[in-house]
Formats: structure tokens, C-alpha cells, sequence
């Protein structure tokens, strides 16, 4: 009966012609700029992170297999960085020699963003910080020349890298201080645990020329800013616990702390901001705030119901999405017409068109198991 | 996926607190204090110092459950789902002596407890019992009580697998 079966495809193959043997071994590629409507999900692979990736999807389609575009792997909770001036994606990852134990390697790794291949690495200390992964811990200077990682063994410090020979430079202490936030030239500022920031000048070496401490501007236990700054223009706007917003203008060599407002203005309900990746920025400058109503001690975690969408000029709400479902981070595409992402408490990706509030599609399917951040594409 | 099930039975009675306190699928570890000298292991120090000697409190309640008083501010694994329990880590497994501690109330005898959230590690994550719960969590940048973060630190390996929730004294009023 088989053969029978066989034979008649066979005859009606003849009948209208016979596909031609195929080339093997093509590999498709990206383009070096990503369309506007791509979008890189981080996925740190909570249940297994020696495991994690990053996946490209375009968020603009409907069609659930061809929206996915590639990917490429993370190891352990990775960091990532997408650069700007180049087509390169870097990660900033950790190998243990027998996978989940023996000896520990650290790297920055290199991809290329037409083939998502690893073109470069650049081994540094062990010791980077491994915890949820923020957009803070691994950050670039001067034309992204510099490479910076936060480490934390917990004693805190930071790890320069020449990003374009490739090599490590050296490891610069900040005590009391965490993370990294660029700032003009080759100067970065730093968080402080007595409610100051830390600004670190480096040489043309990559070594520490001066440093400066702000005064304390803010209250670290009773009203803390939340470290996952909206960054536009140069200027870190910190959301608080309780909903303030506080300023920091990073576009010099020392922060300038600026006048704080309120997220919540009249605002009744109790509403807070929260959640993992809970701020993002469109290409037109405006702020978005994932936040939650009923807020109390512990909810700055709590998945958020509504995007508000600031203008940090003149420090009023634009608008305010609801979501179909509660998200724990959210993202924007870029340019003149973004969508909103936001990774689901059923960690999918929900897209929303932000000129109309609308929600568009899930983003299901995608490979992707904990995608806790959300990168526009460059 | 236990953890998944049952967030998704919960869905219908959603509230954002409730889903918050009892459980998160993006919950990660954290903790603090403690101290490695000259590569040996000793006994955590830090808020240690501020706790009394008291035998071990009567409570009450499920340690395999996210709503355990003592999970006040842990994010992880829960040892107990992982072949460990509440306060050992399962076999084969490296306890981190360096971890951060949270202050709970427990409910039965209305003390605050001094909880420290040590990690178990040198294998990777367990993958049952995910719990979340921030009371009094901070962010990164004020670490010993910041529980965004792995301390698998002072240990052999750095890979993550769970957490307990051990109780080492009364906490002393401010």
C-alpha cells in the first residue's frame, strides 16, 4: 500500500513538474539595523541559568514561527549590552569549567548582529555581580570604547574593559557603592547604600584619575530610589518606592541631583510603581512606568497593571496604557510609532500600540521561558 | 511547575498583592552577612551580633509553603521542595556562608526572629517552590537586606539551587 502511495505521488509530481534538489548548509542572516519592530527578549532562564538566551522576535507579527529571527546563548543569569555604534551585542556571562562547578571564567562576550555569532571575548575577573539581571551592571563610556561591569564578591567594585582592543585594563574599587551609570566622557556614577552617588573619572588608561560623593539626596530605607533608572538624555530619572521621581543629570563628569516630582500627583488609589524591569523610554523621550494600585511595604516587586507614560519636561502624565494582563517588565520598539512590550505574569510577551493604548498580540511561542527584560532593537 | 500550577489556579482570584506575596516566577535569591576568613568558613557574624541566645521558637505552619512566617523576605527555591529542608541544605549541595537576613514575626509566640536566608549551591536551581516575598527588600545597592541578589558567595561553585530560612536568634529592638 506504501508503494502504491509513493508511486502516485511520484506520478503527480512528473505530472507538474519535480522540485529540484536544494543547496545544504545555507544559514540565513540579520541585517546589521534591526527593523523597528524587532525586539530582543533576555531570557535568564530562571529554572535552568547556566542556560539563558536572548531571542529576536519582531513584535509587529502574526505569524507566531516566522516572527522569531534567531537567537543566542547566555550563560548564568548574563548581562547585556546592546551597542549603538556598532553591530554588536555584548554579554556579560559566567562559565564554571564542569558547567555547574569546578573553576569559574567570566567573560564579555562579543556577538555580531547579522549572525549572531561570538566574534570577540574578553576574559575578566571572577567576580561580576550574578543576581536578576538589571541595565545597570553592564554599561559603555566614551563612544562605547570602554566596557564597564559591576562586580560583587560582596565587596563592590568595577571592572574596565577596552572595548576595542579587546583586552581588560584594570578593577576600580567603589566601597559602599554598586552599579554603573554612564555619564559624559569617560566617567561613570555609582549608587550608594548611605543615600549618596559616587562619580569615578577615569584616565585615558582606564584608570581612576578622581572620584566624588554627592551629598546624600536620598533615603536609602524609608523611600528608596529604585536603581532601574528611565535614562533620557543623559538625565537618570529614579522612580521611588512611594512614587516620586528624583533626577540625576549624568551629562557631565559629577551628577547634578535635580528636583524630584511625583509620579502620583492626585492620583487616588494608593498607586506605586513596581515590578522587575519596571521603567522604559521611547524614542521620543517620554517615560514609562509600570505601576500598581493599593501599594504598601513590600509591593515594589508587585506586577503592575497600568503603563504611565510621562513627559519628564514638563513632569506631567501623557497618558496611561491598562493592560490586559498584569506585567512584570515592560519594553518599547523604537522610533516615531513605538509598541509597548510587557513580559506577562504567564511570562509572555503582551504587545500593545502606544498611540492608541490597544492591545495588539501575545508574543507566545517565542522559546522563550523567563524573559525578564525587554531590549528595543538598534 | 508546581509553582505554576499553582499560580495559574490563582489567576481567577487575582489581586496584585496577593499574587505578589505568595508567590512570583521571577523571584531570585538574595541575602547577607556573614564573613570568609583566609578562605575558611565561620560562623555568620554581622546582625548575628545584635540577636540573643533562645531555643528554637515553637511556630506553626507549612516550611515547604511561600506563606511560611519565616519566608518574610526570601526570594528563591524553597529547600524544603529541593531534598533539603527549611534549614539544611539537600545533599551534595554547599550551604553559602555569606547571605542576608530578614527580620519575621512569628505568629505563634508574636516575636520578630532574626531569619538567615542561606543559600544552598553547586547545583542548578531546583526548579520547585519558587517564593517571593519582599518585606523590607531593598534595592541592590543596599545589599544586606537586598534579595535581587545570588549569594553563592564563599562557596566552591556559584550556581544557585535554593534557599533556607534558618533562624538564628531574636532580633533586639532598634
Amino acid at each position: 500500500m506504501r508503494k502504491i502511495i509513493c508511486l502516485s505521488v511520484l506520478f503527480a509530481s512528473s505530472a507538474f513538474g519535480q522540485l529540484q534538489p536544494e543547496p545544504t548548509g545555507r544559514i540565513e542572516s540579520l541585517p546589521a539595523s534591526y527593523p523597528e519592530s524587532w525586539i530582543l527578549l533576555q531570557d535568564g532562564a530562571f529554572f535552568h541559568m547556566l542556560n539563558g538566551k536572548v531571542i529576536v522576535v519582531d513584535a509587529a507579527s502574526d505569524d507566531s514561527a516566522g516572527r522569531v529571527k534567531g537567537m543566542f546563548n547566555t550563560s548564568f543569569i548574563a548581562q547585556f549590552y546592546q551597542l549603538k555604534s556598532r553591530p554588536e551585542i555584548v554579554i556579560a556571562e559566567t562559565f564554571m569549567s564542569r558547567g555547574n562547578r569546578g573553576e569559574r571564567t567570566d567573560v564579555l562576550t562579543i556577538y555580531d548582529k547579522t549572525s549572531l555569532a561570538p566574534t570577540g571575548e574578553i576574559v575578566i575577573p571572577p567576580k561580576r555581580f550574578s543576581a536578576m539581571p538589571t541595565n545597570y551592571n553592564l554599561q559603555m563610556l566614551d563612544d562605547e570604547k570602554i566596557g564597564l561591569v559591576y562586580n560583587f564578591t560582596p565587596a563592590t567594585s568595577v571592572t574596565v574593559v577596552d572595548m576595542i582592543q579587546r583586552e581588560y585594563l584594570t578593577e576600580i574599587p567603589i566601597p559602599g557603592c554598586s552599579l554603573v551609570y554612564p555619564m559624559a566622557g569617560r566617567a561613570f556614577a555609582s549608587l550608594c547604600t548611605d543615600g549618596s552617588m559616587l562619580s569615578v573619572q577615569l584616565d585615558q588608561d582606564g584608570n581612576q584619575a578622581s572620584s566624588s560623593r554627592t551629598a546624600v539626596f536620598f533615603d536609602a530605607n524609608n523611600d528608596p530610589l529604585m536603581e532601574k533608572a528611565a535614562m533620557i538624555d543623559g538625565i537618570a530619572y529614579f522612580p521611588t518606592f512611594l512614587g516620586r521621581v528624583v533626577p540625576v543629570d549624568l551629562t557631565g563628569t559629577e551628577p547634578k541631583v535635580g528636583e524630584e516630582w511625583s509620579l502620583i500627583g492626585n492620583e487616588a488609589g494608593g498607586w506605586r510603581p513596581g515590578g522587575l524591569a519596571l521603567t522604559a523610554t521611547d524614542s521620543s523621550g517620554r517615560m514609562y512606568v509600570l505601576m500598581h494600585p493599593d501599594g504598601y511595604e513590600g509591593s515594589h516587586k508587585d506586577p503592575g497593571v497600568e503603563v504611565w507614560v510621562f513627559d519628564v519636561k514638563t513632569r506631567r502624565r501623557v497618558d496611561r496604557i491598562e493592560l490586559g494582563m498584569p506585567a512584570i517588565s515592560i519594553g518599547l520598539t523604537r522610533g516615531d510609532k513605538p509598541m509597548l512590550v510587557a513580559t506577562n505574569i504567564e511570562l509572555e510577551i503582551d504587545v500593545y500600540d502606544v498611540a492608541s493604548g490597544e492591545f495588539q498580540r501575545t508574543l507566545n511561542d517565542t522559546g522563550a521561558q523567563t524573559p525578564f527584560l525587554l531590549h528595543g532593537a538598534l | 511547575m508546581k509553582w505554576l500550577n499553582g499560580w495559574l489556579d490563582r489567576s481567577a482570584e487575582f489581586s496584585t498583592r496577593g499574587i505578589a506575596q505568595r508567590t512570583s516566577r521571577r523571584g531570585f535569591l538574595g541575602k547577607f552577612a556573614g564573613v570568609v576568613v583566609g578562605g575558611a568558613v565561620t560562623v555568620p557574624l554581622l546582625p548575628v551580633a545584635r540577636s540573643q541566645d533562645n531555643p528554637a521558637p515553637l511556630e506553626e505552619g507549612d516550611p515547604n509553603s511561600c506563606e511560611y512566617w519565616r519566608y518574610c523576605a526570601i526570594d528563591g527555591f524553597l529547600c524544603g521542595c529541593c531534598g533539603g529542608s527549611v534549614n539544611s541544605c539537600p545533599p551534595g549541595t554547599e550551604m553559602s556562608p555569606i547571605t542576608w537576613i530578614g527580620t519575621c514575626e512569628n505568629p505563634v509566640d508574636g516575636k520578630s526572629y532574626i531569619v538567615s536566608y542561606n543559600d544552598c549551591c553547586g547545583k542548578s536551581s531546583c526548579g520547585n517552590c519558587l517564593c517571593q516575598r519582599n518585606e523590607g527588600d531593598r534595592p541592590v545597592y543596599n545589599p544586606r537586606v537586598a534579595n535581587d541578589i545570588n549569594w553563592c558567595l564563599g562557596t566552591s561553585s556559584s550556581i544557585y539551587h535554593c534557599s533556607t530560612a534558618i533562624v538564628i536568634g531574636t532580633a533586639l529592638d532598634e
